[in-house]
């Protein structure tokens, strides 16, 4: 297995860990920091050596960090609690269609409040300019959030540059940092950022705890959106997660001592990364390669789809889109911002390197991507560049270990072991079929070669689609090689269906399969007349 | 007029402090300790595989597993269903998830809740003030307990939301028949919140039994981990997000899973799930003794003495004395104990809860909290009764 999605979440440090472990045991590291007693004190100065250690990394004062729950909650916070605390529910907010959910739904829910939200769409690059943002300021914009590196294209926007306008304009600026914390240098004390967030996770910390930056001079206020016993100077209340926050100390310490280190290696393999996989025709990067984080690259391959080249990577950890909406399959929002379409967006890799991943890891991995886009290409109706490498793997079946996404056995058989893949040459005995699903970008192709008497001998598929449609074009072509009697057509749906354990989500490849068969008896039909 | 406060007197004995000095520690109301078993489920997550609960490849479905199988420990711990469990950041978000997810998205009806109850519902619920919703305090007799004939007045005065109440007090351990508050609540179409943090793993606990609406937990409180907690719901209970962002915990709780904490409270929920009935019975046991011994204290108060209380708590003053003082002389003489909730300690307000049940102020700045745990003995009872008598003795002009 090789982990390219450090984007999403990262080992945890063995020295992390180990700093964390004191305080998890039954001993002495267990008391509430908020307690005045011994256990409670030795807490309470773990705590507080780490608010330094975070405050150290960007350049911050102990007293300016709020720990929370994750940068979700600080993201949160900041948001609602900036406008709630100015009691400017009716203000304006600029923000960005390329934010992490945290932030977007968090403006949408303000929306509801009766808070006007600019969402400002990036150039092809995948950047927010100082001059949109600035040309989005109303009389009335209480807050801009930005982020500061995207964490699927890993571009970086120009918050260096829009922190002294702003303070300049009077506007309180909230920065997203989760993917620029440890991979890029930030020195708040030099930057007037009002409010930044911050995840241990994604620097080698633990889950489960993030902080947000709230500036002391000018002093950003901020309405607590936890309320009870005023922990975090009433900000933020809750018993403090003692071992969380030691970790997310320890991890900050941590990247600050080799965040120039960390940056050349992920750069060096992103790169790496990148040569190799430009061996494949039409492939596109997504996002600027200049002025972006070291440690995200994110490709779209044309002619594959995206949920067929996932579940053909089962030895990667990769994203494709956002791991946090990669649940609801939809193709990724941020790509789409940036101008790709539906096809790209969704057919498309995020590449995340780390501080463990090794140049020959890089390498499997390209190789293993290469091939995979080559095979689902070699059976793509609807590809016509050069066949590189065409049919290579195809015949290579998947074990059913592999099959980590849970399609049903039967698709992930025959998506594995595409026996019939292909199209016959043309000839007066050979007739071909053709049938798509618009709203599911599928294709189906069937060629077969009949005797005279109608009898089919041979039959190839050709798909483009998900690994259900696949499924379906060798189901199909292997059934009526051994033959199939027309008559039966208009159950091929339903027979599909429990032939292949077909769910409802995709009873539309299996319609797709009767498409095509129909079609293609029709041809029959013809040539025997 | 507050009566003025004796003096303690320094002590013969040695004060015991340094860094690798382990106290007795009698605050297992605050926070208690992990229990081995729980790091040692926690361990295998805490060395990866290290995915992201919501990343669809293979890390990614051995921690949304690892996920499913706590959830299911802890439905098992307090009858529920797995799947009305929303897990948060500790007992404290639970709180403000469920007042301000029901104030947010169902309009009309005051929010009520008890006079004892933790800072974390008291403020999430006067938070709502600002929200221009009409939140009131439902008061509690001299023991702590429910005023009842109040508590029906004001349900029938006008329409009421929400209604929160403990099941068990932080401070005193009062228990409030929070399925009679249930079933009249339900009488007049309000929804009731059980603040459980105190009550799981020390008494019985049953959230459909109860036929609460929702309910809080705490890991951090049953020998679990700090920073997880919980909120359970019946399904039917419409709430708005406190933390936006991504469709984690069907979108009720935005926010990458804490893995290997949810992991932690599922293996402590199963240990409490066997085990406490024997806590509570060890804990009682140590409680009875400690008790009896500072009646004999001249000027001991027991606060909700008589009434049904958690097993292991143990709250009483002593006239005359300052709490904070008397604390840290037993912090100095190596007993960890608390004067009330962890939460409001350092602020040198005497205890809301204490003075809720009618207690003057000087009473309820005397206050000593003492919360047992499975592992304290009868030893350091005795112990600490000697070290309280020595002080009071010493204390007295």
């Amino acid at each position: 297995m090789i982990y390219l999605d450090h984007a999403a979440t990262t080992p945890l440090n063995a020295s992390v860990r180990a700093a964390m472990l004191p305080w998890l045991d039954d001993v002495d590291g267990y008391g509430n920091p908020a307690s005045d007693h011994v256990l409670g004190r030795r807490a309470r100065a773990a705590v507080e050596s780490a608010r330094a250690q975070v405050a150290a990394l960007i350049g911050a004062e102990a007293g300016e960090i709020v720990w929370t729950s994750g940068a979700t909650e600080a993201n949160n916070l900041a948001l609602k609690g900036a406008l709630e605390f100015r009691g400017l529910k009716g203000a304006h907010v600029v923000s960005s269609r390329i934010e992490h959910k945290a932030v977007l739904d968090t403006c949408r829910y303000l929306e509801t409040q009766g808070t006007r939200v600019t969402y400002l769409t990036p150039d092809r690059g995948g950047r927010i300019s100082v001059e949109q943002v600035m040309a989005a300021l109303q009389p009335d914009t209480a807050l801009v959030s930005l982020m500061w590196v995207n964490n699927e294209t890993g571009v970086i926007n120009p918050v260096v540059e829009l922190a002294p306008l702003l303070r300049a304009r009077g506007v309180l600026f909230h920065v997203d940092a989760v993917q620029a914390a440890g991979k890029l240098a930030i020195d708040l004390s030099q930057l007037p950022i009002d409010l930044l967030s911050l995840s241990a996770h994604k620097l080698y910390g633990p889950k489960g705890v993030g902080a947000l930056f709230v500036r002391k001079r000018p002093r950003a206020r901020l309405a607590p959106q936890i309320h009870g016993g005023g922990h975090e100077q009433g900000m933020r209340s809750g018993t403090l997660a003692t071992h969380q926050i030691v970790g997310m100390g320890a991890a900050c310490a941590l990247a600050q001592s080799q965040v120039d280190a960390d940056a050349n290696q992920q750069h060096g393999l992103r790169e790496r990364l990148w040569v190799r996989l430009q061996t494949l025709s039409r492939i596109h990067r997504n996002g600027a390669a200049v002025d972006c984080a070291p440690h995200i690259l994110n490709v779209s391959f044309e002619g594959v789809d995206g949920e067929a080249l996932r579940a053909s990577l089962p030895g990667l950890a990769v994203s494709s889109g956002s791991a946090c909406s990669s649940a609801t399959r939809e193709p990724s929002y941020v790509l789409r911002a940036l101008g790709r379409d539906d096809e790209l967006a969704g057919a498309s890799l995020r590449l995340s390197p780390g501080r463990s991943t090794t140049a020959d890891q890089v390498d499997r991995a390209a190789d293993e991507i290469i091939a995979m886009v080559h095979r689902l290409r070699a059976v793509s109706p609807t590809w016509v560049g050069e066949a590189d490498g065409e049919g290579a793997a195809v015949l290579i079946p998947f074990a059913a270990a592999d099959n980590v996404y849970a399609y049903p056995a039967p698709v992930w058989a025959a998506f594995g072991a595409l026996r019939h893949a292909g199209v016959l040459p043309a000839g007066d005995d050979v007739v071909c079929s053709r049938a798509g699903s618009p709203a599911a970008h599928a294709q189906l192709e069937l060629s077969a070669r009949c005797a005279p008497d109608g009898t089919i001998q041979a039959a190839r598929f050709r798909a483009y689609g998900c690994p259900t449609t696949i499924a379906v074009g060798e189901w199909l072509a292997s059934q009526i090689e051994v033959g199939f009697e027309a008559g039966k057509i208009p159950d091929t749906a339903r027979d599909l269906r429990s032939a292949l354990e077909i769910g409802e989500d995709k009873a539309h490849c299996a319609l797709m399969g009767e498409d095509v068969l129909r079609a293609l008896f029709d041809q029959i039909q013809r040539i025997r007349k | 007029m507050a009566k003025p406060r004796r003096r303690l007197q320094p002590l013969k004995s040695a004060p015991k402090t340094g860094s690798n000095f382990v106290p007795v520690y009698f605050d297992h109301n605050a926070t208690t300790p992990l229990d081995p078993r729980v790091l040692e489920a926690m361990m295998p997550v805490l060395k990866g595989p290290h995915g992201n609960a919501s990343s669809l490849h293979r890390f990614g479905r051995a921690a949304r597993d690892a996920v499913e199988r706590a959830r299911q420990q802890l439905a098992d711990l307090i009858g529920c269903q797995p799947q009305q469990i929303t897990w948060t950041s500790g007992g404290t978000e639970a709180n403000n998830l469920a007042i301000k997810g029901v104030a947010d998205v169902q309009p009309g009806g005051r929010v009520l809740y008890g006079a004892t109850e933790h800072p974390a519902v008291m403020e999430a619920a006067e938070s709502l003030c600002a929200r221009g919703r009409a939140v009131e305090v439902i008061a509690v007799d001299r023991h702590g307990v429910l005023d009842w004939s109040a508590f029906a007045a004001q349900l029938a005065s006008a329409p009421v939301r929400l209604i929160a109440l403990m099941r068990a007090n932080n401070e005193t351990g009062v228990l409030q028949d929070v399925a009679r508050a249930a079933q009249m609540a339900h009488e007049v179409g309000a929804l009731i919140l059980v603040d459980a943090v105190q009550a799981a793993g020390k008494i019985a606990l049953d959230f459909s039994a109860l036929d609460a609406d929702l309910m809080s937990l705490s890991s951090h409180k049953l020998y679990g981990p700090k920073g997880i907690g919980a909120l359970v719901k019946r399904a039917e209970v419409d709430l708005s997000p406190l933390h936006h962002g991504g469709a984690q915990e069907r979108g009720l709780r935005g926010g990458t899973e804490n893995v290997a904490a949810i992991v932690g409270f599922g293996a402590a929920a199963a240990l409490a799930a066997s085990e406490w009935a024997a806590r509570a019975e060890h804990t009682l046991q140590l409680r009875d003794r400690l008790e009896q011994a500072v009646q004999t204290i001249p000027g001991a108060t027991i606060f909700g003495a008589g009434v049904e209380r958690l097993p292991n708590t143990l709250q009483f003053g002593l006239a005359g004395y300052e709490g904070e003082a008397l604390l840290m002389q037993l912090d100095r003489r190596g007993f960890g104990v608390s004067s009330g909730s962890a939460c409001a300690s350092g602020k040198g307000e005497p205890s809301h809860v204490l003075l809720a049940m009618g207690y003057p102020r000087d009473v309820a700045y005397g206050a000593i909290r003492v919360s047992l745990g499975h592992a304290n003995t009868a030893d350091e009872i005795d112990r600490f009764v000697a070290v309280l008598r020595e002080l009071v003795v010493a204390g007295h002009p």
